[in-house]
């Protein structure tokens, strides 16, 4: 068996051949890289098949009924252009690559491959999709369809909500965590639904519909995680966006990434970067830092109250304020003092008797309302019923605990109180408080503040 | 008594927002602590922060006493099933 040289001259081609050489194929190789790397650089379309990672290069194949090109391209490019593409290329898409011919010449020991090196990539009909929703926004503005949810208050502190989004996504949870941190006791109504396919935009209008007609719904929030324009194309719907405009609930979106933005973040009342955001726009007051604020600020009056009031109240005579005033009034504040002893029980009731009409005047305000009344009546009746008539009955018959509480801390320290319990205040003619029997003396005009209104009074004693 | 805490009209609190209710109760907190209200003025300032810090109760109790979860297609269903009776 003869070695063949590597060096000197070459051997000897084949006897018959007419053709030059033999080359060294590494060589051939170099050159025909070189060769196609002259090849014009185009655009390609096809449909992306096969695609598949490497460490360092991304291959696929782009392929239509007549015949199929080889494609790769760096990793680190493949990631700036799916970064570049509003709608990530997948297998099976349409795709418009451009680039050029390369080969691979392989070594001893690797393959030597053809493939088109691509530099860039489009999912094909992207600009029409994106131009046909852009044409749909303007129509929709022309219309004035994208300022009517924002007219629409969302209420700080709602007592239902409901939640339009997927039954096993993470926008569940957040929304859910974000309403729990806050602290919020109210009801969320799950409307569960596709978030992207074809069926999604449907299965929203259908949900955005029934909550419309439940009547207690104060504001809706539809989430669902990032995607690409193809994934979130659902909240682009027409029909979608033109429901939502209409909706006499304030619709609060979070719709992908704050990066992502479709139709229905211009319809919406609310337009979220992430679910968490939408949780909190909807409940905007943070109860838990709320009821905190709330005590520590009534423990503040208290102090005020009696601050302003030590050393300063002046009991009268009791025989004095008989003659002053006459016996009428005395019996007056007799009644008034004999009402206070029955307190706390009477109290508690008016405070509720309060509540109970602040209640019914905010639920007559609601103008949120769909439907025939008596349909209404029925689906809240149903609502109600669900839950069984206790839970909801004893929300709007229980005052919390720490109000009633509260209030009677305030009661104590009410300066009106103070003086519907026969105390009064003096003060000079100018308002300024006479704390003392020798300031009044000197005073001599004295102004006497009861609880049932005040009297100018003259010092007879010297 | 001084101009910096205007006393707004009787039922006013029944038309200010959660928020601006809370805002107010702390602009009250803020010119008693000052110490610059006059005797009938912080009386008044305590009656006004007492009936906003009430509301303010009233409106955090009537949300509910718990965080509860329904379900529109229960709710719906029930709804149906009611409807066909």
């Amino acid at each position: 068996m003869s070695v063949p040289s590597t060096s000197g001259t070459p051997p000897a081609g084949i006897p018959e051949s007419r053709l030059p050489g033999p080359f060294e194929v590494g060589r051939y190789a170099a050159g025909l890289r070189e060769r196609l790397r002259e090849f014009q650089r185009v655009q390609l379309i096809g449909e992306l098949v096969n695609l598949r990672a490497a460490r360092t290069r991304v291959y696929f194949e782009l392929r239509d009924s007549d015949g199929a090109i080889p494609c790769s391209a760096w990793r680190d490019d493949w990631e700036r252009m799916l970064a570049r593409c509003a709608t990530q290329p997948a297998e099976g898409m349409q795709v418009v690559v451009a680039g050029g011919c390369d080969y691979y010449t392989g070594s001893a020991a690797s393959s030597p491959s053809f493939s088109f090196h691509v530099a860039d990539l489009r999912v094909a009909g992207e600009g029409d999709l994106l131009a046909r929703i852009e044409r749909l926004r303007k129509q929709l503005g022309s219309e004035g369809l994208l300022d009517l949810q924002r007219q629409l208050a969302l209420p700080s502190l709602p007592r239902t909500v409901a939640v339009i989004t997927g039954e096993t996504g993470k926008a569940r949870d957040d929304i859910l965590a974000a309403l729990l941190r806050r602290g919020w006791a109210g009801r969320i109504v799950w409307a569960f639904a596709p978030v992207q396919d074809r069926h999604a935009a449907g299965a929203i209008v259908r949900a955005l519909t029934d909550l419309a007609s439940l009547g207690d719904v104060e504001a809706i929030v539809i989430a669902r995680g990032g995607g690409s324009i193809a994934d979130l194309l659902a909240f682009s719907d027409e029909t979608l966006c033109r429901t939502v405009a209409l909706h006499p609930i304030p619709v609060v979106a979070s719709v992908g990434h704050h990066t992502d933005r479709t139709l229905l973040d211009d319809v919406a009342a609310v337009s979220a970067s992430t679910p968490t955001h939408a949780a909190e726009a909807v409940v905007a007051v943070d109860c838990n830092a709320a009821r905190a604020a709330n005590l520590a600020a009534a423990e503040r009056l208290r102090v005020h109250a009696e601050r302003a009031l030590g050393g300063r109240v002046v009991q009268l005579d009791a025989a004095r304020r008989l003659r002053d005033h006459g016996r009428r009034a005395v019996l007056t504040r007799a009644r008034m003092l004999s009402t206070l002893t029955r307190a706390p029980e009477a109290h508690i009731q008016r405070q509720r008797v309060r509540l109970h009409q602040q209640l019914r005047e905010i639920r007559a305000g609601s103008r949120r309302r769909l439907g025939d009344e008596r349909a209404l009546v029925a689906r809240r009746a149903l609502v109600i019923a669900r839950k069984g008539d206790s839970t909801l009955l004893d929300v709007r018959e229980r005052r919390p605990r720490e109000l009633e509480q509260m209030l009677r801390v305030l009661d104590g320290h009410d300066p009106q109180r103070t003086l519907e319990r026969g105390y009064a205040l003096v003060s000079d003619r100018e308002g300024r408080p006479v704390a003392s029997a020798s300031d009044a003396r000197r005073d001599e005009r004295l102004r006497v503040r009861f609880a049932d209104g005040e009297i100018d009074a003259t010092v007879e004693e010297r | 008594m001084s101009d910096a805490a205007p006393e707004p009209a009787p039922g006013a609190a029944q038309q200010l927002t959660y928020e601006q209710a809370a805002a107010r109760v702390e602009e009250i907190i803020r010119r008693l602590d000052s110490g610059e209200a006059s005797l009938g003025e912080t009386l008044a300032l305590v009656a006004e922060g007492k009936a906003l810090i009430e509301r303010c109760a009233a409106e955090l109790g009537a949300v509910g006493t718990a965080l509860e979860e329904l379900r529109l297609d229960e709710l719906v269903a029930r709804l149906e099933q009611e409807a066909g009776a």
